[in-house]
């Protein structure tokens, strides 16, 4: 149903009324009861530093919009009381849509958070002590301080930031590799080429005093060979079963 | 001839912020801090190890074919007992294929910084020690920098320490920045390694730019004790020069940049005789 009875009171109440005499909240009330869907802003275009972001903190805009001062200077965040939480929060960006009043890196569609611009991660670090500065002072939501952090190490891990370079003092040991455990052994003789590691890998010829001993034993279902089997030579393969049957 | 600079040797390193300290010292101890300055800073300048590049281990312990097939995976038996230094512990790695063998260096470094973790050593070395990367550290002029990593990171007679020591110290002398490295403790490492390829022309056209006389005449000693059956080791040996005529002497015979480096000669002679007549 289009047009229900509540609406139809609403529209005669407001169509009463025409001109700047209209109440505010009788504004979009033919569009509240239209089938239309509410037109939609069209999608913001890409920004165009999105392959090389460090281009944008060189360029005028930038400048004009933050000179000399860094992205997050001047931000404030909205909360309750005196205090702020000490957690900012968690995304500005919820399900697509922005949140009121984002963090600084959020608000401008042209900051990338990548590793390669090092001059708006240098930015979020302390220049006295080095360390990230906390998300309570510059005021970045917690998702855009991860992708910093992460930024960081991995900018320090391809040499474009240096901020702690570990001091170890010189490594004094025995680098003569002498010992057994990094050095050459000389290998089994078992693994000499031609030998196998257990004699067992190999057919072996049985000893004779268990072959006589089973020949005893069966005496009597033994078929009668030309010559008694030779302990020399190992056994053959077995024929197939159906070269056989086709010989039968 | 790596020179003890104080102020470079303890420079501030980015820290905690924390208000600065004064004391009130007598001229005694004064004297008696900076001699324990100076004997902080002969440790932290000691020398560390050139090596050659270890052998590539490859023994195989045992073959046990008929376990082919029972596993997917390979096994790494580490001997965990604490008191042992690294380099006598048996790390054997058992194949799908049934063979025990020897880890390899790659395998037992990992293994150990796994099960012996160290300070500013990583598992999985940082991708900074590649080519492509120690190019953009060379521009930034971190050459100090990235040899202290390396030590931290690699074994000294390991195949990337050497890499990575070698690219540096060509970087430096093709762009002569012999004074980035000046007392810090890879300067004798990487005299060293000049030395070896004979390529110390840069190098002493610094020195007497500077006017190190002193560590130019132990470098060009140093030279002649490496290649004693050059030219003029032998010239040397012979007349007994010291000082300026040695260098003269090497410059004449073995140098290629022989231009330059008289030329800087000249202009340490004249400065020498200006500051003599003033």
């Amino acid at each position: 149903m289009a047009l229900t009875r509540a609406t139809v009171l609403l529209r005669a109440a407001a169509g009463g009324l025409r001109g700047p005499g209209r109440p505010l909240w009788a504004w979009d009330t033919l569009r509240l009861c239209s089938t239309q869907a509410a037109p939609k802003d069209p999608p913001a275009p890409p920004s165009p530093y999105q392959e090389r972001p460090w281009e944008y903190l060189e360029s005028e805009e930038y400048r004009i919009t933050y000179g000399d001062k860094p992205v997050w200077l001047g931000y404030r965040r909205n909360h309750k009381g005196a205090v702020p939480p000490q957690r900012t929060r968690k995304a500005c960006l919820r399900k697509g849509k922005p949140v009121g009043n984002p963090c600084p890196i959020c608000r401008d569609r042209n900051l990338h958070v990548d590793f390669r611009n090092v001059k708006l991660l240098d930015q979020f670090i302390c220049p006295h002590s080095g360390v990230i500065l906390h998300p309570t002072h510059t005021g970045v939501c917690m998702k855009q301080h991860k992708l910093l952090a992460s930024a960081i190490a991995q900018a320090q891990d391809h040499g474009l930031l240096w901020l702690r370079v570990p001091y170890v003092p010189t490594p004094r040991d025995d680098f003569s590799n002498r010992h057994p455990a990094v050095g050459k052994t000389p290998p089994a003789p078992a693994l000499a080429p031609g030998r196998h590691w257990y004699p067992w890998y190999e057919w072996q010829p049985p000893p004779a005093a268990a072959v006589a001993r089973i020949r005893r034993l069966y005496k009597d279902y033994l078929k009668e060979e030309a010559a008694p089997a030779v302990t020399g030579t190992p056994p053959d393969t077995p024929p197939t079963p159906c070269v056989e049957n086709k010989g039968e | 001839m790596t020179g003890l600079n104080l102020q470079k040797v303890f420079r501030p390193v980015k820290k905690e912020l924390k208000p600065p300290k004064y004391k009130l010292m007598t001229e005694a101890q004064l004297e008696e801090a900076t001699r324990k300055a100076i004997e902080e800073a002969k440790e932290k300048l000691i020398m560390p190890p050139v090596l050659n590049e270890r052998e590539p281990i490859d023994d195989v312990l045992a073959e046990d074919k008929f376990l082919e097939g029972t596993e997917t995976t390979k096994y790494v038996f580490t001997d965990l007992t604490y008191s042992i230094p690294h380099r006598e512990r048996f790390i054997v790695v058992r194949e799908p294929n049934g063979i025990l063998r020897k880890a390899t260096w790659e395998e037992r470094d990992r293994m150990i910084q796994i099960f012996f973790p160290k300070e500013g050593r990583r598992v999985i070395p940082p991708v900074v020690f590649k080519d492509e990367h120690l190019v953009t550290v060379f521009q930034q002029d971190r050459h100090e920098d990235i040899l202290n990593m390396c030590i931290a990171q690699f074994e000294p007679d390991s195949p990337d320490y050497i890499r990575v020591h070698h690219r540096t110290y060509d970087d430096i002398e093709k762009h002569a920045k012999y004074d980035l490295l000046r007392s810090t403790r890879h300067f004798g490492g990487m005299v060293w390694y000049l030395l070896n390829k004979k390529k110390t022309d840069g190098l002493l056209i610094d020195m007497i730019h500077r006017d190190l006389l002193d560590d130019a005449t132990s470098l060009i000693t140093l030279y002649h004790m490496l290649h004693p059956e050059c030219q003029s080791a032998n010239e040397a040996k012979e007349r007994k020069l010291q000082g300026v005529d040695l260098i003269k002497i090497f410059v004449k015979t073995e140098s290629q940049r022989e231009g330059y480096i008289q030329l800087a000669l000249q202009a340490y002679e004249e400065a020498m005789a200006t500051s003599t007549a003033s």
